[in-house]
């Protein structure tokens, strides 16, 4: 589903050139869990943000669902996060400003939000277990709570695929399996692709794809079709 | 997302606030400053709204306080078609009301012809009579006055009582109220009792009213009246009269008319003609207001004469530059109020970085987020604007009523309408500029500054 030919991705810090990424190659298939690994930077947020269209490759191509990205204008660019990519941060970045059913709906908010998406929005944070915590804002949910606000609001467009970056990192191993079963369930449930970055190897299953990076390069690939 | 804009001015509501309160303020002293033009001209509207009549008085004076010219013309003008009465006026300023000194407000004492008085269709203070009766014919020779209301709330007098003014015992026998500022200023008496008291040349009057007959169109009467009196030469008026004119207690007064006649002077067509009596450095006004045929080829007009669109027209003039230098004034505020938007809008956008990048990343485009951010700064806008000019509003009353004799400031609802669409804009236009410096991040770099 996933493509990525010979992708590279240069970072200019002062005067200095960071190769975050050197001529990778990889695929991702459609519907199943991908892992990327590898120590702090080899490049592994990086590859996963330019599979989000949230930046732009040096060089090499990027083909999601046989369309490259690079062909992709700023509102077409704008369309496809908007609509088939759902992200998942680290940190949860949730809007404070927001409640829990508005951090959900955020996406449409400059388009106007439908009864439809509003309905189906509830449904999923009731799916993920907050059912009762709508009207809640993030400082007044807890890390794996506001975790799965993020999670819902990545699901409400029904996305292609998920992007999630250290999604336990700042959970505890308990909160952290809960959050990885819910992704599970969901994504099967929503038929979704997820690309998932991390350190902790623990949630990985035998049938997860595999990728694993050491400085900009691919160090593995183990990709079970 | 609005309704997201008001939380995000909400969760940071003190420096919110203290950006409404700088818009506010900025706004109320626009509103505050335009109001002095507006009253004005509102009074100006008020005073020669109820001038039906015309005046011919001293070419270049400002007003007939300051005018001379001789009273014998009045026959004269009598006899021109379309002229049906004709009432000779005498005005002098007032220096004492009740042994006290009158500065501001400055006040009258105008002596009218009785008899050519009473036959006016159209009597400005004799329809304004409120309380007691206007003068008649037994009042000639006498101390009796009528005053204004604000002359006798002034020194809580009523009609039968006293008043002393210039050091002589008037009988109040009337009050009116005109309304206006200008006109609310008059102690009427009969024109020979004023010409004693103030010692006024015999010869001369300050000016005459004019009533029409109504068969002359009143453009073509007043160009009939500046024709008849071409070629003569009289004193014209110089600003340096004043001193002798106003005795020497006003400043403000003399400031004020002086800028009037600037300003009338400005649109003027008119060349005073040469008073030889003033090339001599003499000043005194009486013996320079004979008439005198001119030899000259010059042909001016020894009169000049004013009808109430006259002298509104003038005086739009004189608003229009005044509103020029209110502007001016007002914009070191707007300015000021403008850079507090800026800074709280950029303090408000670097702290929500991560926001940005994160709205950005679930695809919201660099028009939604600039939308957002002026969305925001335009309702500072418009609160800012709605208060501005509810808090000016509130200033004008306060100073209208403290002020009441003195000032009279005047905010239409044009003016507060351009206020808050003023106020408007410069919140969209201070929100512009932190809202374009978001698009300049990828949505990653916005979230990698968090």
């Amino acid at each position: 589903m996933i493509e990525v030919r010979d992708v590279a991705k240069i970072h200019q810090s002062g005067e200095t050139e960071v190769h975050a990424l050197q001529g990778v190659s990889c695929h991702f298939p459609g519907q199943r869990f991908s892992f990327i690994l590898g120590p702090s930077g080899s490049g592994k947020s990086t590859l996963l943000y330019l599979l989000g269209a949230l930046d732009v490759p040096s060089a090499g191509e990027i083909f999601v669902q046989n369309r490259s990205l690079s062909t992709l204008n700023n509102n077409e660019r704008d369309t496809y996060r908007r609509e088939k990519v759902g992200f998942v941060f680290q940190n949860f970045n949730l809007l404070k400003n927001l409640n829990a059913l508005e951090n959900v709906l955020a996406p449409y908010l400059p388009l106007g939000v439908s009864t439809e998406q509003k309905k189906q929005a509830e449904e999923l944070l009731k799916q993920v277990g907050l059912g009762h915590r709508i009207t809640h804002r993030p400082s007044q949910l807890s890390g794996g709570e506001q975790q799965r606000v993020a999670i819902a609001r990545a699901l409400l467009k029904r996305p292609l695929l998920i992007l999630a970056d250290e999604p336990t990192g700042e959970l505890d191993t308990k909160t952290g399996e809960e959050i990885f079963h819910c992704l599970r369930d969901m994504s099967e449930q929503y038929k979704t692709t997820v690309v998932i970055v991390t350190h902790d190897e623990r949630y990985i299953r035998e049938t997860d794809n595999i990728l694993r990076l050491r400085d900009g390069k691919i160090a593995e690939e183990i990709v079970d079709q | 997302m609005l309704k997201f804009a008001i939380r995000n001015l909400l969760s940071r509501s003190v420096r919110s606030l203290l950006c409404l309160m700088g818009l506010t303020i900025a706004i109320a002293g626009m509103v505050g400053l335009f109001s002095i033009a507006g009253g004005l001209e509102e009074t100006v509207s008020q005073t020669f709204g109820r001038i039906k009549g015309i005046v011919a008085m001293q070419p270049g004076a400002p007003i007939p306080l300051f005018s001379r010219i001789p009273r014998s013309w009045g026959e004269e003008i009598g006899e021109i078609s379309g002229i049906a009465i004709v009432n000779p006026e005498i005005w002098s300023r007032v220096n004492m009301i009740e042994d006290k000194p009158v500065i501001s407000p400055p006040r009258f004492l105008f002596g009218t012809e009785l008899p050519s008085r009473l036959q006016l269709k159209h009597g400005i203070y004799r329809d304004a009579i409120y309380d007691g009766r206007f003068l008649s014919l037994e009042d000639q020779g006498t101390l009796n006055t009528v005053v204004s209301r604000q002359i006798a709330e002034q020194h809580h007098k009523q009609v039968g009582d006293i008043i002393s003014v210039n050091g002589q015992a008037m009988t109040i026998v009337g009050l009116y109220e005109c309304g206006s500022m200008l006109l609310d200023v008059a102690i009427i008496l009969d024109i020979d009792v004023v010409r004693d008291i103030t010692r006024f040349d015999p010869n001369s009057v300050s000016c005459f009213y004019l009533e029409q007959s109504g068969e002359v169109n009143n453009d073509l009467l007043v160009k009939n009246i500046k024709d008849h009196f071409r070629g003569r030469e009289l004193a014209s008026w110089q600003p340096a009269s004043l001193a002798l004119a106003n005795s020497s207690q006003s400043n403000i007064l003399k400031d004020f008319v002086n800028a009037i006649d600037q300003s009338l002077k400005g649109s003027s067509d008119k060349t005073p003609v040469e008073d030889k009596a003033n090339a001599k450095g003499k000043q005194n006004q009486s013996t320079d207001a004979d008439a005198k045929i001119a030899e000259s080829d010059q042909q001016q007009s020894a009169l000049e004469v004013r009808s109430a669109a006259d002298w509104g027209e003038r005086l739009e003039t004189f608003t229009a530059d005044l509103d020029i230098f209110l502007g001016l004034m007002t914009g070191i505020g707007v300015l000021i109020a403008m850079l507090s938007i800026i800074n709280t809008m950029l303090m408000s956008v670097m702290e929500r970085i991560v926001d940005f990048g994160i709205l950005k990343a679930n695809g919201w485009s660099n028009r939604d987020v600039m939308l957002l951010i002026t969305a925001e700064s335009s309702l500072l806008g418009v609160f800012g604007g709605i208060l501005g000019c509810i808090l000016g509003l509130i200033a004008i009353v306060i100073v209208n009523w403290k002020f009441v004799n003195q000032v009279h400031l005047y905010a239409s609802p044009g003016l507060l309408l351009f206020g808050v669409v003023f106020s408007t804009l410069l919140g969209i236009s201070g929100g512009l500029y932190p809202a374009w410096w978001t698009t300049r991040m990828t949505p990653i770099d916005a979230i990698r500054r968090g």
